[in-house]
């Protein structure tokens, strides 16, 4: 059975994991925009995430800009699945047991 | 190390982490007039190909695929400029042609047209080279709809060493054809 993955259980963590699986890459600002969260948040998390090999960063150019990009690595998913899984399975279990 | 979380807990990171996701593939347009510039770059190259094998003109043919070369190198690039996102299913299912329907409506309009050019049927060749381009379009338009409904089953393409190797065998065929011209 899948268990919960450490790096992952903070919702932040997995909420950016989860966005980055609808792309191969994006960029900072945009994986930003769309978790709603500041420049140095998605930093920390990034960071946290990048040393367990879960996500890659690596510096490019967008609209002239210089700017990261970011993307999930096929560890970082295969962690993601296994964790969403647990999450499933934790779901799940508590339902079963809850009196009708 | 955080706590395990309670049921509610884990349904709401689900939930919200989902919601995040779908935000970000709803807000992936295609750059405009895309379809359109697809849609020509490809009839023009069913043209070219057909009409440079009824004509045996090989220059004819590379000029038709360094048109669609041209095109979606540069949509490509409006793409990732514009949504500030790498999209490698997009890029190899809609721009590349490698979907299902894709691939086959783009054989059919070919096959058509290369019969309808050694028939000396032009009109024909230009009815199937605009049909295979519009088949194209559609069908990359169908791709987005199917992403938006599932971003993570989408999102990825083939790998950049096969699609390296791609474009390494379209270069090395638009090389044989012309110097062979």
């Amino acid at each position: 059975m899948a268990e919960l993955d450490e790096h992952v259980v903070a919702p932040a963590r997995l909420k950016l994991m989860t966005t980055l699986t609808a792309v191969s890459e994006a960029e900072f600002a945009t994986v930003r925009e769309a978790l709603g969260v500041s420049d140095s948040v998605l930093s920390k998390h990034l960071g946290a995430l990048e040393q367990v090999g879960y996500v890659r960063r690596h510096k490019g150019v967008h609209r002239g800009r210089r700017t990261t990009w970011i993307s999930l690595t096929p560890r970082g998913r295969k962690a993601l699945n296994a964790h969403v899984t647990a999450l499933q399975a934790l779901i799940d279990r508590i339902d079963w047991h809850r009196p009708r | 190390m955080e706590s395990k979380p309670t049921r509610a807990e884990a349904s709401a990171a689900l939930l919200d982490a989902e919601v995040a996701r779908a935000r970000l593939a709803d807000h992936i347009v295609t750059p405009s007039r895309f379809f359109a510039s697809m849609s020509v770059a490809i009839a023009v190259q069913i043209a070219t190909t057909a009409a440079g094998l009824g004509a045996d003109s090989p220059w004819l043919m590379a000029g038709g695929l360094a048109v669609f070369a041209a095109v979606a190198g540069v949509q490509l690039a409006r793409f990732r400029r514009v949504n500030g996102v790498w999209l490698g299913g997009f890029a190899s299912r809609v721009v590349l042609g490698t979907a299902t329907a894709t691939s086959v409506s783009y054989a059919v309009a070919l096959a058509a047209a290369i019969w309808a050019a050694y028939g000396d049927r032009w009109w024909l060749v230009a009815l199937w080279s605009a049909l295979g381009g519009a088949a194209y379009a559609l069908s990359g338009r169908r791709w987005m709809q199917s992403y938006r409904g599932d971003p993570a089953a989408h999102a990825r393409g083939e790998s950049l060493a096969w699609l390296a190797l791609m474009t390494a065998a379209a270069i090395s065929g638009l090389a044989m054809l012309v110097l062979n011209a």
